[in-house]
This record gives structure tokens, C-alpha cells and sequence, in this order.
């Protein structure tokens, strides 16, 4: 005989019993991931450079500011999630207030490429994309924006290459790692870099997808898919679930040279914010940041910790400074309702303030 | 001096094979050393992890001693099972002393990988085919050239814009 007070109540029972048939029926309800396209808005390759592509997205107003804005993605996942969603795309959103938008695509690095550094980046790749925009824009200097580690090699560019950046818009960028405090500067801190590229070259997608598992791991391995399974039957939960999963799996591998520098200088000797960092024998000094800069910090990011971002503000050179800090997490601030409606009118405007117009 | 086995081998191709069979045994060797190094930070790796978890354990049920039988119980239990489950492990990966033993842990792999390369350096050496450094080496030499042809590229760009302004 069961006690009274051990007895399962009967809707607890159906709950898992119907939480247990979602879990089956799944595969039968929700596309494969190599179905879902995550090329959401339409663009064309401007230019390619080895393996990296800068997109140029398909204006979507008649009229556009004249100053083009070019997005520097991260190196760990791909650019998709800046346009995961139409109703959460980041580049959508600004194209809609009317700005000319590129994006960097860093491709897919293979062994042939393990020798790819910072220098390669930025005075490289990143520097001959700006230089094609300025030429196809008829521009002198055109808008910059780098997100997470995206945002330390805008960062790097914009101090080595001032006269052709209009504005720098730094979104959770990497630039203090003594004051970051996620698990990940944790693990950076601790890891013998060079052994690590002299074994195996490229750092490899696994030990990025090791640092993403211990991120929260139990509202993100537990929770997360609870929530999935019990939603199975809402198509738009399952759509933007299944579109950001398909983002999180698919990062690609990091150039060895370029993981070895980026993870010694950043987070193990935190050289960039000392003013002590070289790259390609070139001192980056963040006093030559003297244009109009725009920095985004989200307080709840778990990957780059707010700590770490807003020190760019203060250091750097110039006078025309703004500094935002939105209640959301790395991820959130450039794909949620939270960015549509707040952090990218909050751009837009600030672009159109300090951009020149057609 | 040789014994016979040993002498017949000195010879002619098979003089490699015992070559290459001593330098595999001695990386086997060398491996054995790190391996246990590599399972003992293992051990303390698994030890961090199942230690947080009990203690993270203890504290959910310190904090509800009940078993849920209700939907609402359940979703709270849950709510506060992830919550301080999270917390106690984000406490643990944001440690020194898991970072020093994660650091060691990667370190020690590493060697274990290093002799297996050095093992299949040697097959690929004794197949007459190209070992991780040779191929390193044309890497780098790619990418030097990558460097200077992109060099080259933009002076000539350069020098047409000059004479073109001529």
C-alpha cells in the first residue's frame, strides 16, 4: 500500500508519459539538421581571399546611409547567428534602418593553414576586405564592427589602420583576459598553448565544443532539451531551436599560429590592454583608437564577462565614446527579441549620427 | 657484439626494420611514464567532478528533503536541482585547482599523442613517405610564399595607381 502522501499525482504520470512520446515522435516531427539553411538574408560574395568570403547583403531600403558597415565576425562558430532568424537577424535589422552591410566569413582553416596569424588577420584578410569596401563604396574610411574574439582583431586593425575606420563598434569584445571571468579564461590560463599547437596544430572544433559543455552545463544540458522536447508540437520554438543547435555544432577549426597568439597574449600575459601587444612587429597601442567608438556589453555573458570587454572603453583614445551594457548574455544580445528591440536601434541610430549620408 | 638474430638483420633492408623496431619499443617505453601521469590526473579530474556532485547534492537535499509528487513540486525541485548544480560546477571550472589539474590533464595527453606521431613517423619513414615534420615544413613554406605573393600583389597595385596618377 502506498502511503498518501508518496502517491504520484495522475498529471505528473501524463507529463512524463507525454514528455516520453515527444521523445520519440521526434525525429518524425522536426527536420534534420543539414535540412535547416542558415543563409537567411540575401547577399552575394564580394570578394575571397583563400578561404575567407566577405558577403554583401542585398540593400532592403531605397535609401542607405553612404558610410558601409563591415562586420568582423568570431573565430570560434560562424557568422550565421548574426543572421539566424529573419525576425532575429542582427544584419536584417540594421539593413532595415539603412545600412550598407558586409561580413567577414573566415571559412573553414585546414593543416594547410595552421601558420595563419594574427598578423595574417588582421593586416592581411581583414585589411584587404577593407580596402575592396573602400573601393567599391567610393569611401575613405568605412565602419567597423567586431564581435566576441572578432572584436579584439577589430580592435588590433582599428589601432594599426585608424585613417581607414569611421567608427568602431566593439560588440563583447576580448580585451582584458587578466579580468575575464568566465571558466573559459580559466581553462586558457591553464593550458600549455605551445605544446598544444606543436602536437596537433589547428586547435580542433572538439576542444572548442569541451569549453561550450562546461558553460552552465545543466541548464544547458538538461533544461535546454527539456524545454525542446516539451515544445516539439510550437513549429517557430522548434525552427529557432533546431537553427541556433545547427550554429552551436558547426565551429570551425583555429589557425594554430593564431590560437597560440590570441590565447598567450590575450588571456595568459593580457598584453593588448598593457599596451604591450605586437602583431606582425607592429606596436597596437589603444590610444590610436581616436575615432567615434561604440562599445556593447552584455552583463550576463557567460563567455566573455563584462569585466573583460569594458576596459576597451576607458583605455582607448577617443573622445567620442559610448558605452552600453544590455541585461542579456553573449548570445542574446545579437540574436533575441531584447537586440531587435533595443541594442540595435541603439546602433543603427549611433551608426546614422556619425556616418556620412548619400 | 650482435647475437644472430640481431646480425642478420644488419644487413641490407631489414637492417631499418630493427631500427625501427628499437625506436618503437623505446617510444612504447616513454609512453608507459606518461600514461600514468595521464591517468593520474584523470583520476583527480573524475574525483573534482564527483565530489562537486555530491556536494552539490547534499545541498538540494538540505534545501528540499520531500520526493516531488506534483507537477509544480517537480518543475520547482528541478528549477532549484539545475540551479545549484550549475552553480557548484561553474565554481569548480572557474578554480585554480581545476585549471592547473585540466592544464596537466592536456599536457600529459599531448605527450601521449607526441609518441604515437613519433611511432608513425617512424612507419611513414621506413614506407619512404613524408612524416608531420616534413609536411610542417612545406606548411610553412606555403604559407611564407602566400605572404609574399600577396606581398608582390599589392605593390603592384601600388606602383599602376602611381603611374596611372603620372
Amino acid at each position: 500500500m502506498i502511503e498518501e502522501n508518496n502517491r504520484l499525482d495522475p498529471k505528473l504520470v501524463e507529463e512524463f508519459l507525454k514528455f516520453g512520446k515527444n521523445m520519440i515522435e521526434a525525429p518524425k516531427l522536426v527536420p534534420a539538421l543539414d535540412e535547416i539553411n542558415l543563409e537567411v538574408t540575401e547577399h552575394e560574395v564580394a570578394y575571397t581571399e583563400d578561404k575567407v568570403r566577405l558577403l554583401h547583403y542585398k540593400p532592403r531600403t531605397s535609401t542607405q546611409i553612404k558610410t558601409p558597415l563591415i562586420i568582423a565576425y568570431a573565430l570560434i562558430n560562424r557568422y550565421h547567428i548574426l543572421d539566424i532568424h529573419p525576425q532575429k537577424s542582427w544584419v536584417r535589422n540594421l539593413l532595415d534602418q539603412g545600412i550598407d552591410v558586409y561580413m567577414v566569413d573566415w571559412g573553414t582553416p585546414t593543416n594547410m593553414d595552421k601558420y595563419l596569424d594574427l598578423d595574417d588577420y588582421v593586416n592581411g584578410y581583414l585589411d584587404n576586405c577593407v580596402d575592396f569596401v573602400r573601393d567599391e563604396s567610393e569611401v575613405d574610411n568605412v565602419s567597423l564592427q567586431g564581435y566576441c574574439t572578432g572584436g579584439t582583431i577589430g580592435t588590433v586593425y582599428t589601432s594599426l589602420h585608424p585613417e581607414k575606420v569611421k567608427n568602431f563598434v566593439a560588440t563583447a569584445p576580448v580585451i582584458d583576459g587578466w579580468r575575464d571571468t568566465t571558466v573559459v579564461s580559466n581553462l586558457a590560463k591553464h593550458i600549455d598553448v605551445d605544446k598544444m599547437v606543436d602536437s596537433i596544430g589547428n586547435m580542433p572544433p572538439e576542444f572548442m565544443y569541451y569549453c561550450f559543455s562546461i558553460l552552465k552545463p545543466f541548464e544547458q544540458g538538461i533544461e535546454k532539451y527539456t524545454n525542446f522536447f516539451r515544445n516539439i508540437e510550437n513549429e517557430s520554438y522548434v525552427d529557432n531551436f533546431l537553427r541556433v543547435e545547427k550554429w552551436l555544432g558547426d565551429t570551425p577549426p583555429i589557425p594554430g599560429e593564431l590560437f597560440k597568439q590570441w590565447i598567450r597574449d590575450i588571456y595568459q600575459d593580457n598584453l593588448l590592454i598593457q599596451d604591450k601587444m605586437y602583431v606582425g612587429g607592429k606596436h597596437i597601442s589603444l590610444k590610436n583608437i581616436t575615432m567615434p567608438i561604440f562599445t556593447q556589453v552584455a552583463i550576463g555573458d557567460h563567455l566573455v564577462s563584462p569585466e573583460c570587454s569594458m576596459p576597451l572603453h576607458y583605455a582607448v583614445g577617443s573622445e567620442d565614446k559610448t558605452l552600453r551594457v544590455y541585461p542579456t548574455g553573449h548570445v542574446g544580445m545579437i540574436a533575441s527579441s531584447l537586440s531587435q528591440k533595443k541594442v540595435l536601434p541603439e546602433l543603427g541610430q549611433w551608426l546614422k549620427e556619425h556616418s556620412e549620408l548619400r | 657484439m650482435s647475437s644472430k638474430p640481431q646480425a642478420l638483420t644488419s644487413v641490407g633492408p631489414m637492417r631499418n626494420f630493427s631500427t625501427n623496431a628499437k625506436k618503437i619499443a623505446t617510444e612504447l617505453l616513454d609512453a608507459s611514464e606518461d600514461l600514468a601521469e595521464f591517468n593520474k590526473r584523470l583520476t583527480e579530474y573524475y574525483q573534482q567532478l564527483a565530489d562537486t556532485w555530491a556536494n552539490a547534492q547534499k545541498k538540494v537535499n538540505a534545501k528540499i528533503p520531500k520526493i516531488p509528487n506534483d507537477q509544480e513540486q517537480f518543475d520547482s525541485y528541478k528549477r532549484i536541482w539545475i540551479d545549484m548544480f550549475d552553480n557548484d560546477f561553474t565554481e569548480l571550472f572557474d578554480s585554480h585547482k581545476f585549471g592547473e589539474n585540466y592544464g596537466k590533464l592536456v599536457a600529459s595527453e599531448l605527450e601521449l599523442s607526441k609518441h604515437w606521431e613519433q611511432m608513425v613517423n617512424v612507419m611513414l619513414q621506413s614506407a619512404n613517405l613524408p612524416n608531420k615534420k616534413e609536411i610542417d615544413e612545406v606548411y610553412k613554406e606555403l604559407h611564407a610564399l602566400r605572404k609574399r605573393i600577396s606581398k608582390l600583389e599589392s605593390q603592384t597595385k601600388e606602383s599602376k595607381i602611381r603611374s596611372k596618377e603620372k
